[in-house]
């Protein structure tokens, strides 16, 4: 085979779109540096101002919440009744809540425990969703039928609905948290891993690699899962925003973590008498984090689902 | 056509026993008889097999499920014993308030997210498009009784034009309905909600169905832009919220429920509510098997209003 194409450039006769073999420019004009799929995504989504800008506070919010106690020491341990609810002032720079603990260190400690959360539940839904879909799409026939009918079924079920059921017993801790957010949230990456396998095993350059001799084990590394990570990714965020807007739910409806450990899920569970007593600091700047971080994470995840579908990318 | 009907009503039913099974052994790990409910926590260990022997809760898991199962066909959702009510009855005595807040946010955020679809396609990339955008995408990317608090806020503490919470004179659905100054603030709520995610999908399809050679045809024959858009457009555009009415049930009925824990409007979310403070788990079980059927309901009666509605979608 390599002889024969070999042989074609030695005679001259290029067809259009082959290979440049020889190395010189090719006769239809200048072909740029074609960089990986990764790279030309990674361009793709710098080139979206408003994506980098989601991507920076959301950064700033990990700076923010992880870093930021290191910097602002406040005691978020014991309580201080003669100074609670006070409104903003030089020493307490968002005023304290009710327990007399300092608003602006508890919304960095509550942040922690709500990208944790976050993060956490994520992984874990994204985890079990993989593996599920893949082993239903590759396996196809009953078994897929069978392991799809579940998932229809589970996503029947309202996600908030069974989730605070659970909250009941399981809500204390952030990995109790985050496995309850996370075990009601694999459902829709698993629909989305199974229909890019199925959609994989038929595509050519997957049925061709097949042709070519490659083994089972190079066609799932090397071409089906790094076809199907992308959808993957933009869905981690999604799940992501999901689970910090469901244990903002959680808090409100009181089934938080349990005291002393706080999310801002948490810190927003007394916001109704909060704002009917006036205490406008022990709602709305919590408020606020936990919206500009919902509202990067859904922006990211636009941006990377533009960026990493080849289809949707502008040329 | 009435072949995918059929076979579709059929998975719904498979679906449906999936919900129900679910919830059994769901309700089972949680609390495997309402023992302690009614006998309290100092009841010896003989009166407690006493009475699940005679409550049949001694009975096998098959048989408690086949019986669950029997219950729920004839509308028997079990008893509530630290309501004393049979769960049923408590569903029929607020299901109708909080249909009628969902209905009427339902019915709001569609007036309202059609045009502003509409007029941010065609307008597309405008400076109004741009804002609009972001207010959609900021509600959309908040926690609904936030926005609700805000608007206590505003109309109730800071201009006291409206009430922060639903008066306790409403105690029926009809009450619900004649007294829309209270009931304003939480319809509004929910509605804005919605109108988030409705108007993002309005203003795709409006600008698919711009794009379309029908529409190019009737401004080719000099139809006013007005003529245009109420005409042609808006049917074809209106097409895909079908679907999604029928896909937003559960988002609505989440939403049902926090705006009615945030206002105080009796109606099966405040009960559900309260039935998680309480452990009631009878109750609980029986709201997740219920928004799950309506779940199931909305999206079989959404795919076959679709192929009713679009003569382009012909299953067979």
């Amino acid at each position: 085979m390599a002889e024969i194409g070999a042989e074609q450039v030695v005679e001259g006769v290029p067809s259009f779109g082959s290979p440049n073999v020889s190395g010189s420019a090719p006769e239809g004009g200048e072909v740029g540096f074609v960089a990986s799929g990764w790279r030309l995504a990674a361009r793709e989504f710098l080139s979206n101002r408003l994506a980098v800008v989601a991507l920076a506070l959301l950064l700033f919010f990990v700076v923010f919440c992880f870093i930021g106690p290191l910097v602002y020491h406040t005691d978020q341990s014991f309580t201080n009744v003669l100074a609670s609810d006070n409104g903003p002032s030089a020493t307490h720079l968002l005023g304290t809540d009710d327990n007399g603990f300092d608003e602006l260190g508890r919304i960095m400690l509550g942040g922690q425990t709500a990208l944790e959360i976050g993060f956490l539940s994520a992984a874990i839904a994204t985890l079990i969703g993989t593996v599920y879909g893949a082993v239903a799409g590759l396996a196809g026939g009953l078994l897929d039928g069978f392991m799809m009918r579940i998932v229809d079924v589970m996503l029947s079920i309202p996600f908030l609905f069974i989730v605070l059921v659970l909250a009941t017993k399981y809500s204390a801790t952030v990995l109790e948290e985050s496995i309850l957010l996370g075990v009601f949230s694999w459902l829709v990456p698993a629909r989305l891993v199974r229909g890019e396998v199925l959609t994989l095993r038929t595509r050519d350059f997957v049925i061709a690699a097949r042709i070519m001799g490659g083994t089972r084990r190079r066609l799932v590394l090397r071409h089906l899962i790094p076809n199907a990570l992308s959808v993957v990714i933009v869905n981690i965020t999604f799940v992501i925003a999901d689970s910090i807007l469901a244990l903002a739910y959680l808090g409100f409806l009181g089934f938080g973590l349990q005291y002393p450990a706080a999310s801002w899920g948490d810190m927003l569970g007394n916001a109704q008498t909060a704002v009917s007593s006036g205490y406008w600091w022990l709602v709305y700047p919590v408020g606020a984090c936990l919206v500009a971080v919902v509202m990067s994470c859904n922006l990211i995840g636009d941006a990377l689902r533009d960026s990493l579908d080849v289809r949707l990318r502008r040329r | 056509m009435t072949g995918y009907i059929i076979r579709r009503l059929f998975t719904a039913v498979i679906v449906t026993f999936g919900i129900a099974a679910i919830a059994f052994l769901l309700l089972h790990a949680l609390s495997s008889s309402p023992v302690n409910a009614v006998l309290g926590p100092k009841a010896t260990p003989q009166a407690i097999k006493a009475w699940n022997k005679t409550h049949g809760y001694d009975r096998s898991l098959i048989a408690q499920f086949l019986s669950y199962l029997n219950n729920l066909l004839h509308l028997n959702f079990g008893y509530s014993y630290k309501e004393g009510q049979s769960v049923t009855a408590l569903f029929d005595e607020n299901a109708g308030r909080s249909a009628y807040l969902s209905l009427a946010s339902l019915f709001l955020a569609l007036i309202v997210a059609i045009p502003i679809g509409i007029a941010q396609a065609v307008k597309r990339n405008s400076v109004g498009d741009y804002a609009v955008t972001g207010v959609t995408f900021t509600l959309y990317s908040m926690p609904s009784f936030l926005l609700g608090l805000i608007l206590i806020q505003i109309f109730a503490l800071d201009l006291h034009v409206l009430p922060a919470l639903v008066g306790d004179n409403i105690t029926t659905t009809w009450g619900a309905i004649t007294h829309p100054l209270e009931l304003l603030l939480p319809i509004v709520t929910l509605a804005a909600i919605t109108v988030a995610s409705f108007s993002r999908y309005m203003r795709s399809s409006a600008l698919d169905a711009l794009a379309q050679d029908y529409i190019r045809l009737a401004r080719a024959k000099g139809l006013s832009q007005r003529l245009v858009l109420t005409r042609h457009l808006l049917r074809n555009a209106c097409l895909p919220m079908v679907t999604l009415v029928g896909l937003s049930i559960p988002a609505l009925l989440a939403g049902n429920l926090l705006t009615e824990v945030l206002f105080n409007y009796p109606g099966t979310g405040l009960l559900f509510w309260n039935a998680l403070g309480n452990e009631d788990y009878p109750i609980l079980l029986a709201y997740t098997v219920i928004t799950g059927v309506l779940t199931v309901i909305g999206n079989l009666l959404a795919d076959i209003a679709v192929t009713v509605a679009d003569p382009r979608i012909r299953l067979g």
